[in-house]
């Protein structure tokens, strides 16, 4: 009985006074924001995602204007410097341009004065000679070379050759040699090729060396330069080492980036927009049209994808040896967007009878205006979750292909590529692995950290929890 | 009311604690798990046989097969697997010993003249089921590989006996073939030609023998199964999983089974990788592995014992000569032989020791007339020369008439060292030459299927050795050979060829072959690559590994094990 209580005050006329004016009763006390400019705001307020984005931006600054910086033809082979890794060092010595052996011949400084197994000539990386004396008894030599000294009874390294004779007492060693030492060891065989306990070692430095020609040939000198052998000059930089073939990493892998960016943002991209098309077109229709869109959505995803690749590639007539790149687009953009498509539609039937929809109806709102507006800004979240792992598998999805031909034909590199190389010297020569698979790494975190954070930013529910 | 309720810094670390205890746990259980269930295969596959690489208790090698074989009956084996495997279950009239060397197997003797050869049997050679080896196998074999129903690939070996090629071609009945069985004992053979190499035929896969009750018993299955087949080698199969496990045990039938001292020869693993077989070395689990230039450093680093072998094949850039292709031109060819150098390919990019770079067709172990063929016949020398091949070049534009040329397709394989070496090309030729090459990359049967079809301008290919004469090389490029992938054909050629192929004088021989060679390289018809090596590693208790060019490599049958 609250009302009654309250007849029984009594009423004053100062009951009847104002008090105050009530003069702003509404006031905008942040400035007026757009939907854009509000996401925005709050991509920036998230670090990780700012972060990821500024990664993003830089992969894309690094394919497109680093080979500007960087002019190194990516299938450029330097045949001296094979999987070099970054930082190695890179001095040479000019020598004379690689003259066959007969075995006989000596450099004057090293006259045969020594005996036992020694270097005929001055070792370098074209060559090393080895000569010897005639052991006792020996029906022919073996040749072997280690990277460590050995003990006695140690295993004595690599098997270079053998000599058939035992006059035989000379040989060439021209098999991969680096800058560093190197131990010899030859071992004489008995007459049924058995070896047998006498043996010889010797340590021998080897230097990397280049002739003249070469280094003028690939701007090391000046193409007049006129350097005598033995003069020392700077071979080409690879900041990031080089490849089985003696190919520039950087270089590489700002080319590879264009091939694999290219796949991973434009295929996921266009499968997208097609997909959030035809589910929002099917979600909004509704009724006979949306269970016949959504049946032959079924029947895109029951399309195997390989054979289409296959199909587009003989269709596009594409021959043996070229890129594969735009039948891989088309297959997927193809054959990807129904997972979209299927998405979208969810949402937007669920949306679309939402009270606020059903008040912008009545408000007199058009069909576009309600999809443009209200349904696909809510469904933000969703296609930007697909996005993020569609950009990902699309990366994937290229290395793979191009591991088994279907993608890039060298010497065009992509990351994928590169990895599947990269792989087979993992042990030996781990950055060429390392770097490509670092990049498709950072390349897929900073995409999976963005688009998180754009679903954060974009979705207009997540306003209200601020 | 502290007390009750902890505060939010006291409820994060007892809820971190928690989800310790939970991982630590959880990573607990999947150790014991893993224990668990690595006992349980232990249990399963102890009674499997041996785990060890060598077991010298029961005799036991244990090694990795690179393929399986696609079936085991000799009249169509035509890879390297099948006839290692065949090597160690069957034997011929004639057979190599530990140094290579011809020697007597089912035949005890034989003779061979211009028109006919004989081969007396010995009377102790059985069957693993017993039965007698007699001359009737043989002829049945051999009339089995010519048999046009058969589809034999490699029916051609067979030919230099008489009317094995019309037969082969349904034009005799197999009953009309030149080979016939005197008695249980005795086999004569009538040639179609004096046929110089005919002992060392006769040692080849295909030369086989099959007992007929045998072979028709089992349905058209013969050489599918361990059970449908027969042997009368050293060994005998004993198991065959398809695609997981072959197992040989010694043959007790086997006329000569004193000199097997090996029990068993087990294969559980089939794998093609060599980094798979690499870890199950290290790990002793099989006694022999092949090495990839990727793995030498891992394995100077475990300072293993490391062999080198060169297995006989050679390996070559083959041209397109049919018409319509820019390769048909000789000084296109001549262009890309002078700028390229197969010592640059082996010493940089294919880095095993063991390959050797070729300069001839003929590999350096082939044997002459008294010394081997290549000292006795030194092949012309080809530098690298890049001005002139820029004017060869040059030239192939004008009689082409074209200003730039077409990008060439060379076909390969895909496996790592092609795709290597197909790059190399690639850069190198566009470097020093500016053709363009799009690398065509095919697996295997395709690319035999594509060579045989004639789709390449270039291809990447290489030829083993059948039987231990240069002539398993010298007849590639015949104009009739159907190995002659790219149709090259040259009656100068082919007049040396037939020589070769007819002459019983080993002088007269030699110098077609020394022609054959000369021309081969004259008229730029291939680009020499390499003679492939092998590198590889055994057990240190495994002794007396027999590797060779021709037959079957490698071969087990005169290893033992040295303990201690």
């Amino acid at each position: 009985m609250a009302e009654a209580s309250q007849n029984d005050s009594p009423l004053s006329p100062d009951a009847f006074d104002l008090l105050h004016v009530e003069r702003r009763v509404q006031s905008l006390s942040r400035p007026s924001l757009s939907y854009w400019q509000d996401a925005w705001i709050r991509l920036r307020a998230n670090r990780r995602a700012l972060i990821s984005l500024y990664i993003v931006l830089g992969l894309l600054v690094f394919t497109l204007f680093g080979p500007l910086l960087w002019p190194v033809d990516p299938s450029a082979q330097d045949l001296d410097q094979i999987s070099r890794p970054p930082g190695a060092s890179r001095a040479a010595v000019i020598v004379d341009p690689y003259q066959p052996w007969d075995g006989k011949s000596f450099s004057p400084m090293q006259a045969p004065v020594q005996t036992g197994l020694r270097l005929a000539e001055p070792a370098n990386a074209q060559a090393v000679r080895l000569l010897w004396d005639p052991m006792p008894g020996a029906a022919g030599y073996r040749i072997y070379r280690n990277i460590f000294p050995m003990n006695p009874g140690d295993a004595l390294g690599l098997p270079l050759a053998e000599t058939l004779t035992g006059a035989d007492t000379t040989f060439e060693d021209r098999m991969d040699l680096r800058p560093r030492r190197y131990y010899y060891t030859i071992v004489a065989l008995d007459g049924l090729g058995e070896e047998t306990k006498a043996m010889e070692m010797l340590p021998v430095e080897v230097t990397r060396v280049i002739t003249l020609e070469e280094a003028k040939e690939r701007g090391l000198v000046g193409a007049d330069a006129q350097l005598v052998p033995g003069n020392a000059v700077q071979l080409a930089l690879h900041p990031l080492g080089t490849d089985y073939l003696g190919r520039d990493m950087l270089a590489r892998l700002m080319y590879g980036a264009r091939v694999s960016l290219f796949i991973g943002i434009c295929a996921p991209f266009l499968f997208v927009l097609f997909g959030v098309v035809y589910g929002s077109a099917s979600g909004f229709l509704g009724g006979r049209w949306d269970h016949l869109f959504m049946r032959f959505a079924d029947f895109v995803i029951a399309l195997p994808f390989l054979l289409f690749m296959i199909l587009f590639k003989i269709a596009f007539g594409i021959g043996p040896g070229e890129s594969g790149i735009m039948p891989m687009v088309v297959a997927m953009v193809m054959l990807s967007w129904p997972a979209t498509a299927r998405l979208v539609r969810g949402q937007i039937l669920q949306i679309r009878e939402e009270g606020y929809i059903s008040a912008s109806r009545l408000l007199g709102a058009r069909t576009g205006y309600l999809v443009l507006r209200h349904m696909i800004p809510n469904t933000m979240g969703v296609i930007l979750v697909t996005v993020t792992f569609a950009v990902p598998s699309a990366i994937f999805t290229e290395a793979f292909l191009s591991f088994i031909g279907m993608g890039v034909a060298p010497p065009t590199p992509s990351w994928g590529s590169m990895c599947n190389e990269g792989i087979k010297t993992m042990l030996t020569y781990p950055h060429e692995l390392i770097f490509p698979a670092v990049f498709i790494s950072i390349t897929v975190l900073a995409f999976n950290l963005l688009g998180d954070g754009l679903r954060d930013a974009l979705d207009a529910r997540m306003r209200s929890r601020e | 009311m502290s007390e009750v309720i902890p505060s939010n810094d006291n409820f994060t670390t007892s809820a971190g604690r928690q989800l310790l205890l939970f991982g630590l746990l959880a990573v607990a259980g999947i150790a014991l798990l893993m224990i668990a269930l690595s006992w349980a295969t232990s249990l399963t596959s102890s009674t499997s046989g041996a785990v060890e690489g060598i077991d010298p208790a029961t005799k036991t090698i244990t090694l990795v097969l690179a393929e399986e074989p696609p079936q085991l009956n000799s009249t169509l084996a035509t890879d390297q697997v099948s006839g290692m495997i065949l090597g160690h279950l069957m034997e011929g009239l004639l057979r190599y010993d530990e140094h290579s060397q011809l020697t007597p197997g089912v035949a005890e003797r034989w003779t061979i003249g211009e028109q006919e050869a004989t081969f007396w049997l010995r009377d102790d050679a059985r069957w693993s089921d017993g039965q007698a080896v007699t001359a009737h196998d043989f002829v049945f074999a051999w009339r089995t590989a010519l048999d046009q129903a058969n589809a034999s690939e490699y029916a051609f070996i067979l030919f230099p006996v008489k009317n094995a090629e019309a037969i082969n071609n349904g034009k005799l009945p197999v009953e009309a073939l030149g080979v016939t069985a005197l008695d249980d004992r005795t086999l004569r053979v009538s040639l179609e030609r004096p046929v110089a190499y005919f002992d060392k035929l006769v040692a080849f896969t295909t030369y086989f023998p099959i007992r007929e009750d045998f072979y028709t018993a089992t349905a058209g299955r013969y050489g599918a199964d361990a059970d449908t087949m027969i042997y009368n080698g050293p060994f005998a199969l004993t198991r065959w999983v398809h695609g997981a496990h072959v197992r040989m045990e010694k043959n007790p039938y086997y006329w000569n089974s004193e000199r097997v001292m090996i029990e068993v020869i087990d294969f559980p693993y089939v794998t093609t990788d060599p980094n798979a077989s690499l870890n199950l070395f290290k790990d002793q689990k099989i006694a022999y592995t092949g090495l990839i230039e990727e793995n030498l450093n891992e394995a100077l680093v475990q300072r293993w014992h490391l062999h080198r072998f060169i297995d006989g094949s050679i390996f070559f850039m083959e041209f397109n000569h049919r018409e319509g292709h820019p390769t048909a031109n000789y000084h296109l060819r001549k262009a890309m032989q002078l700028a390229l150098d197969p010592a640059e390919l082996v010493y940089k990019v294919v880095k095993l020791p063991g390959y050797l770079p070729a300069e001839s067709l003929f590999p350096i172990w082939l044997k002459g007339v008294e010394h081997n063929l290549r000292q006795e016949y030194p092949p012309p020398q080809v530098a690298l020369d890049l001005q002139a091949a820029q004017r060869h070049l040059a030239l192939a534009k004008e009689q082409l008439g074209v200003t730039e040329l077409q990008p060439l397709v060379l076909l390969s394989g895909d496996n790592p060292l092609s795709n290597k070496q197909s790059e190399y090309y690639q850069a190198t030729l566009k470097k020093r030459l500016g053709l363009d090459i799009r690398i065509d990359k095919q697996i295997f049967k395709q690319r035999l299927a594509k060579m045989t079809a004639g789709d390449f301008d270039m291809v990447l290919a290489g030829w083993g050795p059948d039987f231990d004469d240069p002539l398993t090389f010298g007849d590639l490029f015949a104009s009739w050979n159907l190995n002659n992938r790219g149709r090259y054909a040259n009656p100068e050629l082919d007049a040396q060829v037939r020589i070769a192929q007819n002459s019983m004088d080993p002088r007269t021989r030699m110098d077609a072959f020394g022609e054959i060679q000369r021309i081969l390289i004259e008229d730029a018809v291939v680009l020499m690559n390499y003679e492939r090596g092998v590198v590889y590693v055994t057990d240190p208790r495994l002794k007396g590994l027999v590797r060779r060019a021709v037959g079957p490599d490698p071969d087990f049958t005169h290893v033992h094990i040295q303990e201690g």
